[in-house]
């Protein structure tokens, strides 16, 4: 009894220890696999991660929802995005502010990548929000324009949040600059931030020639006219004498000119323009 | 068994009778023409496209189904070709020959391998058909958008095409790793879930823990990010999409490091198939 007892303990142990070992081999054999391919893999992977602005994840926040969404629904992130967008208005229809805000962070957390979600979510939270917020508040004749104006921060606020956070994903892009430097003049009347951020836009590659000019047209507005003037007198040359604002540069150039006095030989004269095949982005630099 | 060697004709053999079965199931039929359908009828989904370009939503929704659809696929069919042959103790008498585990083995992957190569070739010449003559039709309705000409490049289309199906391959391997221990087909599909979902997201995993977690932590996602491969890598349908070149050093570089992986995963299988008892 005892010898067939000890026998089987020993074939429990064979079985034991076989399972084991596949076990240790299977995962020895795998990390080794790993380990040796990981000299090809790191270089590959920085590179991606470098052109796909949605795989770089800076927070756990992030990795959670971006991340997970990315890696599970791949191709599919476009389409559940733009389904998600249609509820999404038929729900800002109804003005439900909490169930707008939700779904407009689920969009942008399914599918960071079109723009046209970011931007357009960007006006839903600072204009279509505090509209919603003040009727809810008792209407625009009741509240005074102190209590309309702070509600209106408070959602400038989030909205140029929502608008930072598009920016991780969409480095170097002016429309989302443009888009900030809107909110801050109209939603928050600060036109030193507004100008600042027309600056930047204007910085970005491909950025529109308006955001240069409105850059200046704050400044003249909160006094800074010398500014302005430089500010014009450096973007002409930069612009192509083809293009419509270019003419409407120099007359604002001509009008500043005029406000500050500035004696006729010191006034700016056109020089060669930009070489034809170099755009204004190109030579801003 | 001994006397006889590694034949590749045998094994080669099991391939070609793997392919005839799994052609023969629904499942391939169903999930073939679901894929197909859903690229096909793509056009009609685009009146719902807010964001991106209207080539590129084509784009993601054709290479979306085919990593979809045809992960659902390789692990379904792993499983089933492989339990198939154990639970109608048709193993038994094969192996009754002179024919190696390995030979078994390996037949069953490439039969399965095949299998999701006439899914991705299918699903990507579909693919190339809907999104070229879709350009050629903005082509001609607004050709100032395309003062460059086409934006989309073939070559490109099939080099997205052949890295999904170079990912299925991988999963295949892990598939069938799994299915070489496992003792039901339930758990190798499940199984085979989780591998693919690890493999999207180990990355996450990596740099959660590098940013912060223990040492520990950060020890356990390493070893996690060394067992499974990053899937990602194998994603090119965001650049194809936005018509920007895929380099081919790049092409060159992830298929060797799918070829690690699966050498590795189906060695792996065979060895741990040759101890099982069937």
């Amino acid at each position: 009894m005892w010898g067939r007892l000890a026998d089987s303990r020993s074939s429990v142990f064979a079985n034991v220890k076989s399972r084991l070992l596949a076990i240790f081999v299977t995962l020895g054999g795998l990390a080794l696999t790993g380990a040796a391919l990981r000299w090809m893999e790191a270089p590959l992977w920085a590179a991606l991660r470098a052109e796909q602005p949605a795989l770089r994840l800076g927070s756990a926040g992030a990795a959670a929802g971006q991340g997970v969404t990315l890696g599970l629904l791949g191709g599919f992130r476009a389409i559940v995005a733009d389904f998600t967008w249609l509820r999404l208005h038929v729900i800002w229809e109804q003005r439900d502010l909490a169930a707008t805000d939700t779904l407009l962070r689920l969009v942008t957390t399914i599918d960071p990548r079109p723009l046209y979600f970011w931007v357009n979510g960007a006006r839903i939270i600072a204009f279509d929000m505090t509209a919603w917020r003040i009727a809810e508040a008792g209407g625009h004749d009741l509240l005074s324009a102190v209590q309309r104006d702070r509600l209106g921060a408070e959602q400038a606020r989030l909205a140029i949040r929502l608008l930072e956070e598009a920016m991780t994903f969409h480095p170097g892009n002016a429309a989302l600059w443009i888009e900030r430097a809107n909110i801050e003049l109209n939603r928050l009347r600060d036109s030193a931030a507004a100008a600042e951020s027309y600056r930047k836009a204007w910085e970005q590659p491909g950025a529109p020639t308006y955001a240069a000019r409105l850059h200046a047209e704050l400044l003249r507005r909160l006094g800074r006219k010398a500014e302005a003037l430089v500010w014009l007198t450096r973007l002409h040359p930069q612009l192509p004498p083809e293009e419509e604002g270019t003419e409407l540069v120099l007359s604002r150039i001509r009008d500043l000119e005029r406000e500050l006095g500035v004696p006729v030989m010191q006034t700016y004269r056109p020089a060669a323009s930009v070489p034809s095949g170099q755009s204004a982005g190109e030579s801003r630099k | 068994m001994n006397r006889v060697s590694f034949s590749l004709i045998r094994m080669l053999l099991i391939a070609r009778n793997t392919l005839l079965e799994a052609s023969r199931q629904k499942l391939f039929s169903f999930l073939l023409l679901l894929a197909l359908g859903l690229v096909g009828g793509a056009q009609s989904l685009r009146e719902f496209n807010f964001g991106a370009s209207e080539l590129k939503f084509l784009a993601d929704l054709g290479y979306g189904a085919m990593a979809f659809f045809g992960a659902a696929l390789t692990i379904a069919a792993t499983a089933q070709l492989f339990f198939s042959e154990i639970e109608n103790r048709t193993a038994l008498t094969l192996l009754a020959k002179p024919v190696w585990r390995a030979e078994f083995m390996l037949g069953k992957y490439l039969g399965v391998v095949a299998v999701t190569a006439v899914f991705c070739a299918l699903m990507t010449g579909l693919l190339v058909a809907v999104l070229w003559s879709r350009e050629s039709a903005l082509l001609r309705a607004i050709p100032d958008s395309f003062t460059q000409g086409r934006t989309l490049r073939i070559v490109d289309l099939l080099l997205a095409g052949y890295l999904q199906w170079l990912k299925l391959t991988v999963l295949a391997a892990f598939t069938l790793l799994v299915a070489s221990f496992s003792r039901t087909q339930l758990f190798t599909v499940v199984t085979g879930f989780f591998v693919l979902v690890i493999c999207h997201l180990q990355y996450l995993a990596r740099d959660a823990y590098a940013q912060g977690g223990s040492t520990f932590a950060q020890v356990a996602a390493g070893f996690v990010g060394l067992l499974f491969p990053n899937f990602q890598l194998f994603n090119f349908a965001d650049d194809v999409g936005a018509g920007i070149p895929v380099a081919w050093d790049r092409v060159a570089r992830v298929s060797v490091y799918a070829l690690g992986y699966v050498g590795a995963a189906c060695g792996l299988a065979v060895f741990s198939f040759r101890k099982r008892e069937i």
